[in-house]
């Protein structure tokens, strides 16, 4: 079977907006291959005006969000970096029993790479000048450019939701047949590569 | 017969299949079935059938779905869902053109198909059917595939335009100058070149369904920052400085109201005999406010408030109650509205609008007032010019503008709703300081947001979208949420305001300045709530009387309560007795006071008009 592969666009965000940001992303995803009988629990992101879909189970919601914390840990130690975080669906096939190995095996069907660039937000300095001009206030255009960067991000992400969309549609055939009582198939969330 | 079977499931994944888009496209765009779907709390929780199908659990569907359903039945005809949004004009502020029947004022409304979602198998002519092991494999497949594609349908249901917008009439806090509606035809109409512009397409990858295939696209605008939609603002509060009650207004001044046959109704007062046998007509601020034809003052005047349309040809009249249907949601609703306040921040984020893991509002759905302020009746904030001079003169009559009142808590907000020239004493109910605490900011006239009251109650009622060919939903071609549910939660502010319990003042501060203020409130309450008692909400009704029966001043004789009794005797008889201050009670002042309570109670419960209780005379 072959693993399809998705590269998600790259997302330039702030380290307070990782954890809005993973959650929409990851969870669209799952709710997407979540092809068991769910309720979907829509919800409203705090810092961007975008709602998105959860499949409604709470072990996978804790799950995400313990994944989470560990990349933002991970970005904590090594800031203005490039980071991945995978997504993947796999099968279990059990190997061939032998007498020393009687293990199952993971087939991957599909795995999702969400890419981001976690920056900093450089410190504003204060434009005063030693004579006591009037001084430009450097909050109004800190707050300009922090609504116009949040615009981008805001764009952005919401774009990586229709690409999100227009793979899962257009990509079917090599999804797994559902299995009755499952709600989500096998998933894993990994930090495979961290690179500048 | 095989193939029938097989061609059979077919026809009935792609029957339902279009009925699962169509639920999900409607639930999301039209506030009032979404709403229908989440007032029924227990439908939230236990799983249909139709839920099952595509494994989305989305809740009861509306019964204009099922019959829609029924009328598009020719599944290779493609179902075509125009989201339509609707732009009223801009209202005039005068508070005529609420009252008035004909949509006149309302101005021309502008349609503007603001989505079309297209479902269509398409299925060649001749086809061979799939049989046997192949036909269930490939089945099975379909299935999974319009799982997948309906998945994605409804997350990008949540990031078009149009989603915005509906959440924003779906908020209950909040009215807007526009409406969406829909409507679900076999048929479309090409748009024009001038509505392409600006308008997107997506198509979903056509689902293989052998013989044909099912293929989903949707025509959407891509923004909708041209088309001016804003909420309806209301009115800031205004300080009315000629409020009745004030020393240089004349308290007797009669309005236009009692000529049109409504009455004052006052409820016997332990005995006493009120000072006149003729029908009350003391000119109370609720008692004129809610007729037709008040002039409008200037502080009654509304800008930019909504509900001109009207389904009921007297909105407004004390006399005709509204519909018992109406009569009782609305009353269910202003209840629980009111003493479940928190019930409602609930409601507003609850499934399918969870909150974040940080319980925080939407962004997109802050900056509006708390649920509460919509809720509830209107009230002006009002100046209470002076300090009291004196006792005496408290309990003349009802009708003085005794300065004394004046230091009493804010207005109740029937008095100060609808007419300027009110002479209700600022009795200021402990119930409804509430109510005017959480409606800080509201219009003095208190009419501009009443129409923002939840729309829950009529939606479901009012709802069809409009429907083409064979369809034979009824209903208005508008979902009217803010006409309807505005009109009928005026009127149960109306009833909430009306009926306040006299005894409510036991909540004002205890000490003894301001017992006898107490006292002469709870009589004025008892006069003042004589009008509208017919459209008093039943429940609400009932929880007043309780809360008047439990602060009511005992029966027997105790010296200790000769006092308030006392004073409060003194007023119901409506003459400057300035002796008598202690007055011993006895067992007829307490048959009658049962009496009265009895009356009361039964008027009350009794949902026809005004009634006019004489006073009966003090045994």
């Amino acid at each position: 079977m072959n693993c399809e592969v998705c590269q998600l666009k790259e997302l330039e965000v702030e380290h307070f907006e990782i954890r809005e940001v993973l959650r929409c992303i990851l969870h669209t995803i799952v709710f997407h291959r979540a092809l068991g009988l769910v309720r979907p629990k829509d919800v409203d992101l705090e810092l961007f005006e975008i709602t998105y879909v959860q499949c409604g189970d709470v072990e996978l919601e804790k799950k995400i969000d313990e994944k989470i914390d560990q990349f933002i840990s991970w970005v904590e130690k090594h800031p203005n970096k490039k980071s991945q975080i995978c997504l993947s669906f796999y099968e279990v096939k059990s190997k061939q029993p032998s007498w020393f190995t009687n293990k199952t095996e993971r087939l991957y069907w599909e795995q999702w790479y969400v890419n981001l660039n976690v920056t900093q937000q450089p410190k504003q300095h204060s434009s005063k000048s030693h004579h006591t001009k009037v001084v430009v206030d450097p909050g109004e255009s800190a707050n300009e450019e922090r609504s116009s960067r949040r615009a981008m991000v805001e764009a952005s992400l919401r774009e990586v939701l229709f690409q999100i969309i227009k793979f899962v549609n257009e990509k079917k055939d090599h999804v797994p047949p559902i299995s009755e009582g499952v709600i989500y198939f096998p998933y894993e969330i990994t930090m495979p590569r961290k690179f500048q | 017969m095989e193939m029938d079977r097989e061609s059979g499931k077919l026809e009935q994944i792609v029957s339902q299949f279009r009925s699962k888009i169509l639920h999900v496209v409607l639930d999301s765009r039209v506030p009032s079935l979404h709403r229908h779907q989440q007032q029924d709390s227990l439908s939230l929780s236990r799983v249909r059938k139709t839920d099952k199908w595509f494994n989305l659990v989305l809740g009861d569907r509306p019964p204009a779905l099922e019959n829609l359903n029924f009328s598009l039945r020719n599944l290779l005809d493609p179902m075509v869902i125009d989201i339509i949004l609707v732009r009223h004009a801009s209202y005039s502020s005068s508070v005529d053109n609420l009252y008035a029947p004909s949509a006149a004022a309302a101005g021309p409304s502008t349609e503007t198909v603001i989505e079309r979602w297209v479902v269509q198998y398409d299925c060649p002519r001749v086809f061979a059917t799939p049989s046997g092991a192949e036909a269930a494999v490939s089945y099975k497949k379909i299935y999974k595939k319009c799982i997948v594609l309906l998945r994605s349908l409804y997350t990008q249901m949540r990031l078009l335009p149009a989603y915005r917008i509906f959440r924003q009439l779906s908020s209950l806090n909040q009215t807007y100058n526009f409406d969406i509606v829909y409507k679900v035809s076999s048929f479309s109409h090409p748009f024009s070149r001038e509505e392409e512009d600006g308008m997107k397409e997506y198509n979903f990858a056509p689902v293989e369904a052998l013989p044909g295939c099912l293929c989903v696209s949707v025509i959407y605008h891509a923004t909708l920052s041209d088309f001016n939609l804003e909420p309806l603002v209301s009115l800031p509060p205004k300080i009315i400085t000629d409020y009745v009650g004030s020393p240089t207004t004349d308290p007797m001044r009669s309005f236009p109201s009692s000529e049109r046959g409504a009455h004052a109704t006052s409820f016997p007062f332990r005995g006493l005999r009120p000072p006149s046998s003729a029908p009350f007509q003391r000119p109370h601020s609720w008692s004129s406010g809610f007729h037709r034809g008040i002039p409008p003052t200037k502080t009654q005047s509304l800008a930019g408030s909504p509900p001109v349309y009207r389904t009921s040809p007297k909105p407004y009249d004390i006399t005709p109650p509204p519909t018992d249907l109406y009569g009782n949601r609305i009353q269910n609703h202003r209840v629980s509205t009111l003493q479940q306040a928190t019930a409602y921040d609930e409601y507003k984020l609850s499934p399918p609008f969870s909150p974040s893991a940080s319980p925080s509002t939407p962004t997109y759905l802050s900056g509006a007032n708390p649920l509460l302020t919509r809720h509830c009746s209107e009230t002006a904030p009002v100046t209470i010019p002076l300090p009291p001079t004196g006792r005496s003169n408290r309990y003349l009559s009802p009708n003085s503008s005794d300065p004394s009142r004046h230091s009493l808590p804010p207005l109740s907000p029937r008095s100060s709703k609808h007419d300027t020239s009110s002479q209700e004493s600022p009795s200021g109910i402990r119930s409804y300081r509430k109510i005017e605490a959480l409606r800080a900011g509201e219009s003095p006239s208190g009419l501009s947001n009443l129409y923002s009251a939840p729309k829950v109650v009529r939606d479901s009622k009012d709802d069809s979208g409009r429907f083409s060919g064979l369809l034979s939903s009824s209903g208005s071609p508008r979902i009217g949420f803010s006409r309807s549910s505005s009109r009928l939660s005026f009127q149960d502010d109306m009833d909430d305001c009306e009926f306040s319990c006299p005894f409510d003042v036991d909540d004002v501060d205890v000490s003894d300045s301001s017992s006898q203020n107490t006292e002469n409130k709870r009589a004025s309450e008892f006069t003042a709530q004589s009008n509208l008692i017919g459209k008093k909400s039943q429940d609400a009704a009932v929880g007043i009387l309780v809360h008047m029966l439990r602060t009511a001043p005992p029966l027997r004789q105790d010296s200790s309560c000769y006092s308030t009794r006392s004073l409060r005797t003194e007023y119901e008889g409506g003459v400057g007795i300035a002796s008598g201050f202690f007055m011993p009670r006895k067992t007829a002042d307490a048959l009658e006071e049962l009496n009265s309570y009895r009356e009361m109670k039964d008027l009350l419960l009794s949902k026809s008009g005004t009634q006019v209780v004489r006073k009966e005379g003090m045994k």
